[in-house]
């Protein structure tokens, strides 16, 4: 028999099934978390740390990712405090600094509310966050690519570097790769990445991100779940 | 091999010891650690054990080799009881002198005596030798007192009577409360306390628990683990025991590090011997509690040391950490409560159950008790493991017990707590070594290393220097570390090389402060540490790196020139035919100078020169 927890997430009573993560609890009720690492139905590894939120416990604040967060009994959660939104701005920050290739890291930029970055520009073509591991390992089982190396090798190859015979060519590694989907105005030639910001009328989400879904077009077709 | 079935047995088999061994006039003892291993002490105990054998002393001398004793620079050490003789720096060629001097007479050899770099003095005997004078030797005396390999040695000490006192008169959860109240803290670094880790693990449901130690030590220069469990492996096998007997578990993994032959060779006697005696395996000293421990060799990465890592390491996956929402001591190692605890720790257990709680409490500070080893390193006169009791001032470390800086110059800074730990500046070294009282200064205890800067060293070069490590030794799994690591080495490396802007330090700040919330393991956790400390207490220097681009120590290449004083150069010409970019002009007879142009900032021309003449803008 299904078991139900209540918890708060900013202020919100919720309802969750035990075993539910912070983070899909949230979305059921309408409370918007940005994220990057996290795809629905597959294991959260807690990488792109997007997703943290504040869990009160005993008083204190603890910051955590609600992807990898189980709901417990009389959990509080507080997903929009000013000390949330600053960390998060600043791994977005890092992010589209990074990688600023991609339509799905400039969103978060925006929606994480990034108004300059203070980085050197990348062009990196991988942000690792393993969604398309996940994917390839856990809904199709066939391990035909995982993480290779440490530190700032880390990177995503097949095994020994072969395209694996376990591939099926099926395309779920592309389908969820954040940086398949270039910016509005097409790709960014080296040394002309910026940040994009030019969803203007999207733009007000950054002053006062909203802690409910406002239906915005960010995370159109790739982290938000509701399109 | 006799089997122990009782604690009775236990006792008798260590009276039988000590009385073999009295029979014994003198004994030797010879460090064998891989340190001393290292300056030649086997060939120095193979050369004594021919020495005995000829001269037919073999019956009289007990020779026993011994871990390390934590005074590895001045190795190989030998200790000749009775007298309590010390020598130092032996040689296979000293090894006549002392059988026929020293074992045969008592004569003292003064060549062999260590002085004392402070006051100059020679030092006969090891207790008066201000380096191990000023500690409490705990458990690196232990070290010197059994011969690793000798299960009897241990026994003899006293060993394994307070697994036999668990196992017969203490239930799990007295042991849990005794551990608790001991106040005995985790000494891997985080400093958890270690009874309600244990409590927690006997309350997890579920029958099969594991124990664990860890035995990674993966911090650049720190070594008090691999002393310990190479020195004393018996000790931590004791210590888990009682600690699984505590838990419910069954089974124990030691995980050492690769780069640890000797741990692992010894660790791996010591279970064997433990199980010939019956100590370990089923049905322990006769009773229903069996246990038995495995060896875990280390994946060679500092992030394997991490609690989730090594799990996953030990499984057999990639030791890569894994978010800790359901704490490890519910769910572990292949998903079962486990309790994992670093090998100093565990060390602890077994005298804080035979001496009691308050014994170990009355050691130490309000919130840090028993004793700490520290490996002392750096610009100081005595380096190597210094073991004192928690709340002990840096100040005594330093001074009373490191003999102050080299070449009595002024210490600087001390870096505490390894890579990611923090510097702290000379008007903090009267802080406790307290969990505590270092962390809210910015630093920690960590592992337990201690390294002394002097003032020829850069803080923003150290920061530097500890960031590389830590971006070399990220897992890359996580954003803020993989990525924020990065940018911060990008932007102190833009400082060090004299293009830093003023507003980096701001972007420093909020970026370490960011990392350091925000990253999911305890690395990323505690990686602004060496950057943020810094900044704390070193900010003149990051400002006259950017806005005066003036490396005060002199180290930052790109911010230093060479250049040569001309009252006291010698026109010797040493330098001009020494540098190879041909930077030197200077005719014979006449003061040289350097062309500004062409130096490459190697630093040869100042090493070479004999008249100090050569100096660093
Ligand atoms: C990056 C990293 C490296 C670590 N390395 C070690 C180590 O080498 N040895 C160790 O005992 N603990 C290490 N730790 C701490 C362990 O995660 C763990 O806290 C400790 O072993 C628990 O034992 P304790 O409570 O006895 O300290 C490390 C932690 C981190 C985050
Ligand atoms: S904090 Fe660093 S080492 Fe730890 S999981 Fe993240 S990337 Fe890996
Ligand atoms: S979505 Fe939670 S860490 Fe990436």
């Amino acid at each position: 028999m299904l078991q139900y927890i209540n918890l708060k997430i900013d202020g919100v009573n919720i309802r969750a099934a035990k075993g539910t993560t912070v983070l899909d609890a949230a979305f059921e009720y309408g409370i918007c978390i940005p994220n990057l690492c996290h795809v629905p139905n597959l294991s959260n590894i807690g990488a792109c740390r997007i997703c943290i939120v504040e869990q009160i416990v005993n008083g204190r604040s603890k910051v955590t990712t609600s992807c990898t967060l189980l709901v417990q009994e009389g959990m509080i959660i507080k997903s929009n405090t000013d000390k949330i939104r600053n960390l998060r701005r600043n791994i977005a920050e890092l992010l589209v600094a990074q990688a600023p290739n991609s339509k799905a890291i400039q969103d978060i930029a925006v929606r994480c509310g990034v108004k300059k970055v203070r980085y050197p520009f990348r062009n990196e073509k991988c942000v690792l966050c393993g969604r398309c591991v996940r994917a390839c390992t856990e809904l199709f089982r066939a391990k035909a690519i995982g993480f290779v190396g440490r530190g700032k090798n880390r990177h995503i190859d097949s095994p020994f570097g072969v395209l694996s015979e376990f591939c099926k060519r099926c395309g779920a590694c592309i389908d969820l790769c954040p940086m398949t989907i270039t910016p509005c105005s097409g790709p960014m030639k080296p040394g002309k990445e910026r940040l994009c910001g030019e969803c203007e009328s999207q733009l007000y989400l950054s002053d006062k991100t909203p802690d409910h879904c406002v239906w915005c077009e960010l995370g159109k077709g790739f982290q938000c779940g509701r399109y | 091999m006799t089997k122990i079935n009782t604690i009775s047995d236990l006792n008798a088999l260590r009276n039988k010891i000590i009385n073999e061994q009295k029979k014994f006039k003198i004994t030797v003892t010879l460090c064998g650690g891989t340190g001393c291993q290292a300056s030649g002490s086997q060939a120095v105990i193979d050369a004594l054990k021919n020495e005995l054998a000829k001269q037919q002393l073999m019956q009289t001398v007990y020779v026993r080799r011994t871990g390390c004793h934590g005074f590895c620079e001045q190795g190989p050490l030998m200790v000749i009881e009775p007298g309590n003789i010390f020598y130092c720096h032996i040689s296979p060629e000293d090894v006549f002198e002392i059988v026929s001097k020293t074992i045969l007479k008592g004569e003292v050899i003064e060549k062999l005596l260590y002085k004392d770099p402070v006051s100059g003095n020679l030092i006969k005997t090891e207790k008066e030798i201000p380096f191990y004078k000023a500690q409490d030797r705990h458990l690196l005396s232990q070290n010197m007192k059994v011969d690793p390999c000798s299960i009897e040695d241990y026994i003899a000490m006293g060993g394994y009577a307070a697994l036999a006192k668990t196992i017969f008169e203490i239930p799990p959860d007295r042991i849990i409360k005794e551990i608790k109240e001991s106040g005995l803290r985790g000494r891997g670094g985080g400093g958890f306390p270690t009874g309600r880790k244990w409590a927690e693990c006997y309350e997890a449901p579920g029958n099969e628990k594991y124990v664990i130690c860890n035995a990674d030590e993966g911090d650049p220069g720190a070594y008090m683990d691999r002393c310990v469990l190479e020195g004393n492996p018996h000790l931590i096998i004791e210590g888990m025991m009682i600690g699984a007997w505590a838990v419910g578990a069954r089974e124990g993994y030691v995980y050492v590090r690769n780069e640890y032959p000797l741990a692992v060779k010894n660790i791996k006697i010591a279970i064997q011997q433990a199980m010939n005696m019956g100590i370990l395996g089923e049905k322990i000293f006769g009773s229903s509690f069996s246990f038995h421990i495995e060896v875990a060799r280390g994946g060679g990465a500092f992030v394997c040391g991490e609690s989730t890592a090594l799990m996953a390491s030990i499984e057999g996956k990639v030791g890569e950490p894994r978010p800790k929402d359901v704490h490890t001591v519910v769910d572990g190692l292949w998903n079962k409560p486990t309790t994992l605890n670093n090998v100093e720790t565990w060390a602890n257990v077994p005298s804080i159950i035979l001496n009691g709680s308050s014994w170990f409490a009355s050691k130490g500070s309000k919130g840090s008790k028993g004793t700490k080893i520290l490996a002392l390193t750096g610009h100081i006169k005595n380096t190597g493991l210094v073991e004192v009791p928690m709340g002990t001032p840096i100040r005594t470390v330093l001074f009373d017990i490191g003999g102050g800086a080299l070449n009595g110059k002024t210490i600087k800074a001390v870096q505490t707590g390894g890579p990611s730990g923090g510097c702290l500046p000379d008007s903090k070294f009267d802080l406790p070594i307290d969990f505590d009282a270092l962390y809210e200064a910015g630093s920690m205890i960590g592992s337990g290393g201690m390294v002394v800067m002097g003032k020829e060293t850069c803080m923003v070069d150290v920061a530097k220097y500890f960031l590389t490590f830590l971006q070399d030794e990220s897992c890359g799994k996580c954003v803020p570390c993989r990525l924020g690591i990065d940018r911060m080495l990008e932007i102190i490396t833009t400082i060090t090389e004299g293009r830093g802007k003023p507003e980096q330090i701001e972007l420093l700040q909020e970026l370490g402060d960011t990392i350091s919330q925000t990253s999911l393991c305890g690395l990323g956790k505690t990686a602004a540490n060496p950057v943020l400390s810094t900044l704390r207490y070193f900010r003149e220097e990051y400002d006259a790196h950017i806005n005066e681009k003036r490396c005060s120590a002199g180290v930052c290449q790109a911010l230093i020139t060479y250049r040569i004083d001309p009252e006291k150069c010698t026109f010797c010409g040493v330098c001009k035919s020494t540098c190879p970019h041909n930077a030197i002009i200077g005719q014979k007879k006449q003061v040289h100078s350097i062309d500004l142009q062409l130096c490459q900032k190697c630093g040869i021309c100042r090493s070479e020169c004999k008249f100090d003449a050569i100096f660093v803008n």
